[in-house]
């Protein structure tokens, strides 16, 4: 019979803290919670709990690379008068609240990463558009639709990419923010607002779901290249403000609204959507941060929401503990 | 007829409330209220309700404190100046009635 010392080389080590970054397969003996537990690999992904926002909000923005790395502003409810200007920052276990937005909004948009990001437009429909060097936000030049409820794709404060917005149905527009000014790129093929936007780079962005009027949910999906915009494969539900983040080729669509809040999560793989495990507390125009349709978050959302749900997909590595079940 | 789920009061308190291995074994639905939604003769809903010190309650009972949330909510939004309720704030609208399942 195999032992685990015979194929791992040593013995089941003794910690008081879980490890940072166990192998897959590993085992440890957690001394302060008195339980063995493995660094197991996921069979099926699935949303669990992270912590809550300190201030409970909606139409919030949010950027992050990863669900361990994120932050949320703004927020509201909208109109401009109970917006907020609150900042928060993720560190996968406790949401911190960091340095505010100049600017009190909600319906605010973010792109980039917690530490390189772009928060623009707003319930002011003016445009206002911010940049956040990890510690405190700087106003840039306005972002010229001035509008609010944009997709966004980008990976920093100098690479942040906007696209469609409100009132639904008149904003096709697209808009690159470079580090020093904005610039008009290609039209999005279906104008509409309250879109979800993944992409780590402006150069390869989808363009997720939105609306086209107060009634009118969407499931176009959209892919920008840099140069233009090519429709593909649809949501399987049509839905506006809901949260989008990852890559061209590997992204999750998740809560939102048709017209009343869903929990509907979906994982694109570069071909196709596909519906998994839905959120535990359906919401929509909520913040969003991730990596892939690996890895993801959502904080907020409407109505007012403190909770967060962090999305580990099929294949990523859990930490589980051995129960005598 | 046997009842298909099971409803607790449990207030969310962030990480570890409900965990990624919990969130695959059953399906977690909350309502307004701190009402959680869980598949009833479940083994795996027992244990997550004894571990976050649910308080059981009947779909009736959960259903008067959902009720609770909501009027108080649409009783809020019925008293918010018009132009809070203009039609271009779209996320802002009228919260609906929940109907809890069986």
């Amino acid at each position: 019979m195999a032992t685990y010392i015979g194929t791992h080389g040593s013995k089941v080590k003794n910690y008081t803290t879980d490890p940072d970054n166990p192998n897959v397969g590993q085992v440890w003996y957690n001394g302060t919670a008195k339980t063995i537990k493995v660094e197991a690999q996921t069979t099926v992904g699935a949303w669990s709990t992270g912590g809550n926002l300190n201030t409970g909000r909606d139409s919030l923005g949010g950027v992050g690379a990863t669900k361990d790395a994120a932050l949320a502003f703004g927020g509201g409810p909208p109109p401009a008068p109970g917006a907020k200007a609150i900042t928060e920052s993720y560190n996968g276990t406790a949401w911190t609240e960091v340095a505010d937005l100049n600017s009190q909004r909600a319906l605010v948009t973010g792109a980039g990463t917690y530490t390189s990001a772009i928060a623009a437009g707003g319930d002011q429909y003016s445009g206002v558009a911010e940049s956040w060097n990890g510690s405190a936000w700087t106003s840039i030049t306005n972002e010229p639709n001035g509008t609010n409820g944009y997709g966004s794709a980008g990976a920093s404060n100098t690479n942040a990419l906007f696209f469609g917005g409100a009132p639904q149905g008149s904003k096709a527009l697209n808009r690159y923010w470079n580090g020093s000014s904005w610039a008009e790129l290609d039209d999005l093929n279906t104008a509409r607002a309250d879109l979800a936007g993944s992409g780590k780079t402006y150069t390869q962005a989808l363009a997720i779901g939105g609306m086209t009027s107060p009634s009118g949910f969407l499931a176009v999906v959209e892919s920008f290249n840099g140069t233009s915009w090519t429709e593909i494969s649809d949501l399987n539900a049509a839905r506006g403000n809901l949260g989008g983040a990852g890559t061209q080729t590997s992204s999750l669509a998740y809560g939102g609204r048709n017209p009343s809040p869903v929990a509907l999560t979906e994982e694109w793989n570069g071909s196709a959507w596909t519906e998994t495990t839905n959120l535990s507390t359906a919401r929509s125009t909520g913040a969003n941060a991730g990596a892939d349709n690996t890895n993801a978050l959502y904080a907020g959302g409407s109505p007012n929401s403190v909770a967060t749900e962090e999305w580990t997909g099929a294949g990523a590595p859990v930490v589980q503990t051995f129960t005598d079940s | 007829m046997a009842k298909t789920y099971q409803y607790c009061v449990a207030e969310n308190w962030g990480k570890g409330f409900i965990d990624h291995v919990e969130s695959q074994r059953i399906t977690f639905v909350s309502f307004p209220g701190n009402i959680w939604q869980v598949p009833a003769y479940n083994k795996h809903g027992n244990l997550w309700i004894a571990k976050v010190g649910g308080t059981l309650k009947t779909k009736d009972e959960a259903q008067v404190i959902v009720d609770a949330v909501i009027t108080s909510a649409q009783n809020a939004w019925d008293s918010l100046p018009d132009d809070e309720k203009a039609p271009e704030v779209e996320t802002n609208k009228r919260p609906t009635d929940i109907i809890l399942e069986e």
